[in-house]
């Protein structure tokens, strides 16, 4: 069933009188449990497809529907709304705020529903437990290490049950071995709680661990590859389509 | 609203100079502002008071000490329809010009002094103690606080020289920057019929045959002894007196309005800074799903909170100061009051959160309608 569903999409942005155009009459489907890797060289659009797929940009044309939601039609307050049931986002400086404990900052997701303090609290000691992170519920962003920090930003991504989830270079400032570590649990995410993920990365280890590769090049859609296998060495489906020339 | 609080509060704590140094500045800010206008609430009260007595003091005479009532006129007075009573009063004084901290005796019968003053109720002391000493004084609290006066201690000012029977306090405005006592005492110890009084104070029987009366009064006098007086209400004569004192303090207010200004614009500069250090922050926020109205909503509270705090921290200063260190100017032995009323403590937090709404309002906004991809980058 497809969860993203994108149709000649484009997206320009004004530089003083200047047009730049980011994305091209882009299309792309993201089925309901897919990890799709989003790669392509700096200026490609990649970042800018995930902010449209997670809400946070709007189309300049075409269609983005998102869990049956036409995202370009819905208001400014609807679609913040939209955002807080069924986006979680990943940034790649993690983004917590860095006056909250751990526990706090993954928290922040939940005061937008309509939930009790106490269920609150087992949410999210929850996806503490889940990231690794039970021990330093009440550390503050300065006290953990960058693949800590990491980790609670994928618990607050994740705490709401969001429909996608959406990751911008997770790995980007993390050294090898945390990088690892963090893929695997995006990988987990994926395989064990079946959440659907699409990651920009400029990575190719890190684009292993996704079940698709989609490639970008210019603001065009030059590639997307199904993997068989997702380690070193990443070998593609006989299904993988040449788009370049679309 | 309240499960966002952790996050508010957490924010202000985080930034603890930052938001110290603009708590403070609005706590010195809204002391300012409050001590300012606790000379108007005093000024408001003192004018408020008393609008059943006359008062009879000689004409174009201005400080007390030139005021020279022969004492007789009080059952001349006493004869005229419409008097109530009579309370001769001699005035002396440490200082004639504006001072804050001038000394005011009111010599006045002893034995009539408890009839005319029921409402005063003794700290320490009592009736009897002053009417047994012919140099007895009853010293007002404020007076007595501000010159560290007890019971049973002698002291002299302006020449005079007293012993404290009782320390009292009193809800009519000024009467607690007075020492009462005995007229003779004031007048040297003369005879009685050669005392004099600076003025007369007469209770009357109907406050709205006050202008009937005064005219009696003075043209009685002026028939029987050739002396011209002035008699007027009390809040009249106060504010004859007062004349150039209500000058100076009505210029203060624009004082109070400056730091009103002063404490928007330091709230405003402290929710901008803290507005500008978190951009990325609210755009994170926005991404998680805070819409701009909850933002601006946060933003808000905090920019209240800490105008608040201050406002809370000023008021409590100005209460402190006003009660340990009672201050009262005063003229010609007239004495305005420094008072911080509830409703003027009331009116200045109300403004302090008003003022934070206002500093908070613009910045409070630009952070809410913030587009969340450029203030990611």
């Amino acid at each position: 069933m497809a969860l993203v569903e994108i149709e000649q999409l484009s997206k320009v942005y004004k530089k003083g009188s200047q047009d730049v155009p980011v994305l091209r009459d882009l299309n792309l489907i993201v089925a309901t449990g897919e990890f799709v890797a989003l790669m392509g060289p700096s200026g490609s659009g990649k970042t800018t497809l995930l902010n449209l797929i997670a809400g946070i940009d709007r189309p300049t044309q075409g269609s983005i529907q998102v869990a049956g939601q036409d995202l370009g039609r819905l208001s400014r307050n609807k679609l913040t709304a939209w955002r807080a049931q069924h986006v979680g986002y990943i940034f790649q400086l993690y983004n917590l705020i860095p006056v909250l404990t751990a526990y706090e900052n993954i928290e922040l997701p939940l005061l937008l529903l309509p939930i009790s303090s106490s269920e609150r609290r087992k949410r999210v000691q929850v996806v503490l437990e889940a990231v690794g992170l039970i021990d330093r519920y009440d550390h503050y962003p300065r006290q953990l290490s960058g693949g800590q920090e990491q980790r609670v930003a994928i618990a607050r991504a994740i705490v709401a049950d969001p429909t996608i989830i959406v990751a911008d270079e997770p790995t980007g400032d993390l050294d090898a071995d945390t990088a690892t570590a963090t893929l695997a649990l995006l990988k987990r995410l994926n395989e064990e709680m079946g959440k659907t993920l699409v990651m920009v990365t400029h990575d190719p280890k890190a684009a292993s661990v996704a079940k698709r590769l989609v490639k970008l090049e210019k603001g065009k859609l030059i590639d997307d590859q199904l993997h068989v296998v997702s380690f070193n060495g990443m070998k593609s489906s006989p299904r993988s389509r040449q788009l370049a020339s679309e | 609203m309240l499960k966002f609080f952790p996050y508010i509060l957490k924010n202000l704590l985080g930034h603890r100079v930052r938001s110290f140094m603009t708590i403070i500045g609005t706590a010195l800010l809204m002391l300012l502002f409050l001590f300012v206008f606790s000379i108007q609430s005093g000024l408001h009260q003192l004018l408020l008071s008393q609008d059943d007595r006359l008062i009879v003091f000689q004409s174009y005479r201005f400080c007390p000490s030139t005021s020279q009532l022969p004492i007789f006129y009080e059952e001349v007075i006493r004869g005229i329809p419409g008097v109530k009573d009579v309370l001769p009063v001699k005035v002396v004084v440490n200082n004639c010009r504006a001072s804050l901290d001038t000394v005011v005796f009111h010599g006045v019968p002893a034995k009539s002094l408890s009839r005319v003053r029921p409402h005063v109720r003794f700290l320490s002391g009592d009736w009897i103690a002053f009417q047994n000493r012919t140099d007895g004084a009853l010293v007002g609290r404020r007076i007595a606080e501000r010159r560290g006066i007890k019971t049973g201690q002698s002291f002299t000012v302006a020449g005079v020289t007293v012993n404290v029977a009782g320390i009292f306090t009193s809800d009519v405005s000024g009467e607690e920057n007075v020492i009462y006592t005995h007229i003779e005492l004031l007048n040297n110890n003369q005879h009685h019929q050669d005392l004099h009084a600076t003025l007369y104070e007469v209770s009357l029987a109907d406050p709205q045959q006050a202008e009937k009366v005064a005219t009696a009064i003075d043209a009685k006098i002026k028939d029987r002894f050739e002396i011209t007086t002035e008699t007027k209400p009390q809040k009249a004569h106060f504010q004859n007196v007062l004349a150039d004192l209500m000058d100076l303090i009505g210029m203060t207010r624009w004082l109070g309005f400056v730091c009103i200004g002063v404490v928007v614009v330091l709230v405003a500069n402290s929710v901008i800074m803290a507005a500008q250090d978190r951009v990325k922050e609210h755009a994170v926020l926005q991404t998680i799903g805070f819409s701009g109205w909850r933002i601006l909503v946060l933003m808000l509270t905090e920019s209240i909170l800490i105008s608040l705090i201050g406002g809370i921290l000023g008021t409590l200063a100005c209460v402190a100061w006003l009660t340990w260190q009672p201050i009262s100017i005063s003229t010609e032995g007239v004495s305005v009051d420094f008072i911080a009323t509830p409703g003027l403590l009331g009116r200045g937090l109300g403004l302090s959160a008003f003022i934070g709404l206002i500093a908070g309002l613009i910045p409070a906004w630009q952070a809410g309608r913030a587009e969340i991809v450029n203030s990611l980058r």
